[in-house]
């Protein structure tokens, strides 16, 4: 048997898909910015030139990732993930207070989000864990407890900034890769149980969360059937992120003929883009982007499948997790399925450090692909003979 | 250590099987949360996207109201009667206006306005996109707010009407409300002409409210109302008026009514009223003297009723003028049937009296009498034929039809009765129409108050051309009525009536009041009803007084005086007599009186003369020119009739063709500044009412015709105290 096969190409539908999600992505945060770059930085393309940047970074390094073999990463995922502790710690000392949060930190002029880069490198140090561990994951001390700290202290410190919305998200997708990772659900059950009341206490803590949950759940069924009311008491912003959607209809409104993004919906470029992509382009356009993440979720499962070892398949997993579920609740959220929270959509938001982080993972899942055979029962098939240069076959007797 | 081997094997592939049916729940679990999303976004996007989409065009828009101008009206020889002056309305859009903004604004009006802030913030604060905050104010107020750029507030200019005689002719042009609709009189009977439609403007806004124009949404102009042209003759209007009002303070009556026609046509030259109503008034709430009585109140009318009686034995030969009744020396008992009778009274009684005398003096008795020879059926055609008992369809709101009861609704003393002028409802038009018959060679005429409806271009709409209803009586009837109307001035109950040189007929009436079903004893209604010259008849005049205490009660002590001295006012003015060729005015009239002489400074030559004509003045240019600059004697003197009026003409180059010179109004009351620019050619906008005290362009300025010129007017009521 062969241990490591190059098969050296990538899988081209996932690369199409991100790329076409980037490019669009392009086109989406310069119509939904214009207006409120115009308003507060008195230059209608001063967000699109910032976003073409990082969308010039990502494509970039996808392509880093996407050459280094990812069997290497192994050896540092530990390391890394300590440095993503330290940076996340750094943050909530130095970091640059937005909105009440401390969520940024500086590097001169370049900004980015130590919470972004904890995300992935939680993710790759599971993946480690998962495979060195092996069948020891199923033991509780030696297996479980270790990736359940780091999760905690991951989570924990980016709860913290405050920003609860991230933070879920790790602990959500941390969780989904450890339980397809093996783990003894009774384990999970365990530490989870005594984490809801930590949570409650957490959600009461700060008046305006909380004050969020209960108008959601309060008006949830109403925000089902789209009762007007109903969607203007969970917020001004999903009320004009919805009536973005409905605007747009069928065919949208065509591109650059958002009036949505016309100081009405707040963030029009970033966590609600989907609303903007709505508007312009109706139905047609959200469906297109949500088929997108299908097929990247199709591929990514695909990769992780088949890929060649253990760890490309937890890290594949992870990766295509982590997107798809960032794009599946964002979108959720700007429909009112969920409540408001500050995710952005992979890919298409304005936001420079998920966009790159995000990329250079789709990079990794991509080196994955490139040593992965994604047919496999096609080299399967036994070998029953050779044909003669007559063109015939020769059958061979085993 | 095989089967610990193998129970390692055995785990191992337990393990794998159970991640394996992990990675499928996933799967299953994120494919599930996307049909979700994509069952919302058919929701969203499909289902219900009409509903946001109207949410969303509705936030995107704000539409503007742009106000029609109300039409002018003008009286029958072109015064402006009622036009519009220009206020302005304070509106919010409240969705558009932010906290602070709001409560700065809410502050702001409370200050300027005097009102508790509370009353703005409550506007303020509800969802609606267009709400007013105040109304018709002066737009002197605009200064407050021009200054603070307060996204969501709206300035409106407001076109108020304003009635520039003021009372004169109130009840019958009527007003308006504060949205311009017209609430009672002409301005209500038109006021689908009058209103035109409003235009409104569609400006574009983004999530601040900021608003602006934008092609997508064409701005829908206002299509302004059109101009009415009324046959009344302002200044038979208000002599009319002011006559009535003086007659009544002398007699200390309650009220008054007056209805004058030109029985030719059928046309209203005044229809005035007494206490008089004043439209600029809004804020009078007392309705009920806002309408127009003499078409929606109906009187017994006594003795102006033995036209009927007199006309049926008349036209039907029944009875020669110079026939002799006896009239029982003014008491009469008339058997009604077994031992029962009924006393007829005269307030005079007389023994014997021709039929002619008996018209004269207004015999009750010899009419009851002629009634019995006339019989149910023909008297009841014949009031039917002089209109009574159906409406004259004249063109004013709430017009009643009277009351003429049915021959066989007669009682066996109705005939009687009729006779001299009870049991019967008539209204003061049908009245004065009726005599206009009499007067018109027995043709009675619809009455009439709108002469013509044209647009703003000065294209004619609509016209009215007098309109035959029928033939009531013979000419022949209609010529010894005449003679009889002549007498009733000359030698009978309307002697107070005569005039030197003006041949009157007329025919008075005295009615007790009927109050709550009862006749009173004290109160009577005198009224009047007469035209003239009797030759030739011009105008044909109704004077109802109700309720005379001092000076006599009858329609001769109390009513005709009132219509000879109208007489003799209008028959003073550039009347529609000048044109007839009865020589009635005599010479010997006009000589000796001294007329005020008008202002034709800086009018054009043309109207210049006519003006002076119309005073019996004549003109002496000095120089030559198109425009007066002054005039010796000034305004406001008092000169002989017939006196010559110096024109002092511009020394300035000639102005060219179409180009006017822009006269000064400074200081003017209102409404002359704009019939002065109006007379000129100008169009004029108004700001506030009262007396001018500014304008612009200057006066002294050669402009184009149709130019228009801004005044602004002191407005102390409207504008108020300002701290």
């Amino acid at each position: 048997m062969i241990a490591k096969r190059q098969y050296n190409y990538s899988d081209l539908t996932t690369l199409f898909c991100v790329m076409i999600l980037m490019g669009l992505s392009v086109l989406v945060v310069y119509t939904a910015s214009s207006s409120w770059a115009l308003q507060k930085f008195g230059k209608s393309e001063y967000l699109l030139t910032s976003h073409v940047f990082k969308v010039f970074i990502a494509i970039v390094v996808l392509f880093i990732g996407m050459n280094i073999n990812y069997q290497n990463y192994k050896k540092f995922t530990r390391g890394v993930l300590i440095i993503a502790a330290l940076l996340l710690l750094f943050t909530l000392v130095l970091g640059d207070e937005v909105k009440g949060a401390v969520r940024f930190l500086r590097f001169g002029s370049i900004g980015f989000q130590p919470s972004e880069f904890a995300k992935f490198a939680l993710i790759f140090h599971l993946s480690t864990m998962l495979v060195t561990k092996k069948e020891s994951v199923l033991d509780f001390k030696k297996g479980y407890l270790p990736m359940v700290l780091w999760v905690g202290i991951i989570s924990g410190l980016v709860m913290i900034q405050p920003n609860f919305s991230t933070s879920s998200m790790i602990l959500l997708i941390s969780f989904i890769l450890i339980f397809i990772g093996g783990i003894r659900l009774k384990h999970i059950v365990l530490t989870v149980a005594p984490l809801i009341p930590i949570v409650l206490i957490y959600m009461v803590s700060a008046s305006y969360r909380w004050a969020r949950v209960e108008a959601f759940v309060k008006n949830f069924s109403s925000l089902l059937t789209l009762n007007s009311n109903a969607i203007k008491e969970s917020g001004y912003q999903l009320w004009q992120g919805i009536i973005g959607f409905g605007n747009g209809g069928i065919l949208g409104v065509g591109l650059g003929n958002s009036k949505q993004r016309d100081l009405f919906l707040p963030e029009s470029y970033g966590d609600f883009i989907f609303s903007i992509v709505g508007e312009e382009y109706g139905i047609l356009g959200t469906l297109f982007f949500m088929t997108l993440f299908f097929l990247i979720l199709w591929r990514g499962f695909k990769i992780a499948r088949y890929a060649q070892d253990d760890y490309g398949k937890f890290l594949a997993y992870g990766i295509t997790i982590t997107i798809t579920v960032y794009a599946l609740i964002n979108a959720s959220v700007t429909l009112g399925l969920l409540p408001t929270t500050g995710l952005s959509m992979p890919f298409v938001s304005y936001g420079g450090s998920s966009i790159v982080f995000s990329a250079y993972a789709i990079g990794v899942l991509l080196n994955i692909s490139k040593q992965t055979d994604l047919h496999p029962k096609l080299s399967r098939i036994p070998v029953v003979g050779t044909i003669n240069a007559d063109g015939r076959i020769n059958f061979e007797e085993k | 250590m095989i089967n610990n081997k193998k129970y390692l094997e055995c785990t191992q592939a337990k393990f794998i099987r159970s991640r394996l049916r992990r990675i499928l729940f996933l799967k299953a679990a994120l494919i599930f949360g996307l049909l979700i999303v994509v069952a919302r976004l058919i929701q969203i996007q499909i289902i219900k996207s009409s509903d946001f989409k109207e949410f969303a065009r509705k936030q995107y828009e704000a539409k503007i109201p742009l106000p029609a101008n109300r039409g002018n009206i003008y009286d029958r020889n072109g015064n402006i009667l009622a036009s519009n002056t220009m206020f302005i309305d304070l509106a919010v859009d409240a969705t558009a206006i932010s906290k602070e903004d709001g409560l700065k604004l809410a502050n702001l009006l409370s200050k300027v306005f005097n009102k508790p802030v509370q009353s703005y913030l409550k506007i303020l604060n509800s969802e609606k996109q267009f709400e007013y905050l105040e109304r018709t104010v002066s737009p002197e107020y605009r200064k407050y707010f021009e200054a603070e750029k307060i996204h969501g507030f709206i300035i409106i200019n407001q076109p108020k009407r304003l009635y520039h005689y003021g009372t004169v002719g109130g009840q019958l042009l009527g007003g308006t409300n504060i949205d311009n609709l017209g609430l009672s009189g002409i301005e209500l009977f038109a006021n689908q002409y009058l209103r035109g439609v409003n235009g409104y403007m569609i400006l574009q806004r983004d999530g601040y409210g900021r608003a602006r124009a934008s092609i997508d949404y064409p701005r829908v102009e206002p299509e302004n109302g059109k101009n009415l042209y009324l046959t009344i003759d302002l200044a038979y209007q208000s002599i009319a008026e002011e006559e009535l009002k003086r007659g009544l303070e002398k007699a200390k009556a309650d009220a008054g009514i007056l209805v004058m026609l030109k029985p030719a046509t059928g046309e209203v030259l005044a229809i005035a009223q007494c206490p008089s109503f004043n439209p600029n008034d809004f804020s009078i709430e007392d309705i009920s003297n806002q309408k127009i009585r003499a078409v929606t109140d109906m009187f017994e009318p006594g003795s102006v009723f033995k036209l009927v009686t007199a006309s049926a034995a008349l036209e039907h030969h029944l009875v020669k003028p110079e026939q002799k009744f006896n009239a029982e020396n003014g008491r009469y008992n008339v058997n009604i049937g077994g031992r029962k009778f009924r006393l007829i009274t005269d307030t005079k009684p007389h023994d014997f009296l021709t039929f002619q005398e008996a018209m004269e003096q207004s015999s009750n008795i010899v009419m009851a009498k002629v009634s019995d020879l006339v019989g149910v059926d023909r008297f009841y055609t014949r009031a039917r034929d002089f209109g009574f008992g159906v409406q004259t369809m004249i063109d004013l709101p709430g017009e009643v039809k009277g009351k003429l009861k049915k021959p066989n609704e007669w009682s066996g003393t109705t005939l009687n009765t009729i006779a001299y002028g009870y049991e019967v409802g008539t209204t003061p038009i049908q009245i004065t129409a009726a005599y206009g018959a009499v007067a018109n060679k027995g043709i009675l005429m619809k009455p009439y108050v709108i002469r013509k409806i044209a647009n703003e271009h000065g294209e004619i709409i609509q016209e009215s051309k007098p309109l035959e209803i029928r033939r009531s009586i013979s000419e022949e009837t209609a010529k010894k009525l005449s003679e009889f109307f002549k007498g009733v001035v000359l030698r009978g109950t309307a002697k107070t009536t005569i005039i030197d040189g003006i041949c009157i007929a007329g025919k008075t009436g005295t009615s007790r009041l009927m109050i709550d079903g009862k006749y009173m004893q004290e109160k009577f209604l005198a009224s009047f009803v007469g035209y003239f010259p009797a030759e030739k008849p011009q105008v044909v005049c109704l004077v109802m007084v109700d309720n005379p205490r001092v000076g006599g009660y009858t329609g001769g002590t109390a009513a005709a005086p009132i219509f000879r001295e109208i007489v003799n006012r209008i028959r003073m003015t550039k009347s529609i007599f000048s044109n007839g060729n009865n020589g009635v005015m005599a010479a010997n009239h006009t000589t000796n009186k001294s007329v005020v002489v008008p202002d034709v400074a800086n009018l054009q030559l043309s109207i210049a003369l006519k003006l002076l004509e119309s005073q019996n003045l004549t003109a002496d240019p000095i120089g030559t020119g198109k425009i007066v600059l002054t005039q010796e004697p000034l305004p406001g003197d008092s000169v002989m009739a017939g006196s010559k009026i110096k024109l002092i003409f511009e020394k300035k180059p000639e102005i060219s063709e179409g180009y006017h010179l822009i006269p000064n109004v400074v200081g003017l009351p209102l409404r002359r500044a704009i019939n002065r620019l109006t007379k000129e050619g100008f169009e004029s906008v108004i700001y506030g009412s009262g007396t001018v005290i500014s304008q612009s362009p200057d006066a002294g300025q050669v402009a184009s015709q149709k130019t228009v010129v801004s005044i602004i007017c002191s407005d102390n009521k409207l504008v108020g105290k300002m701290q």
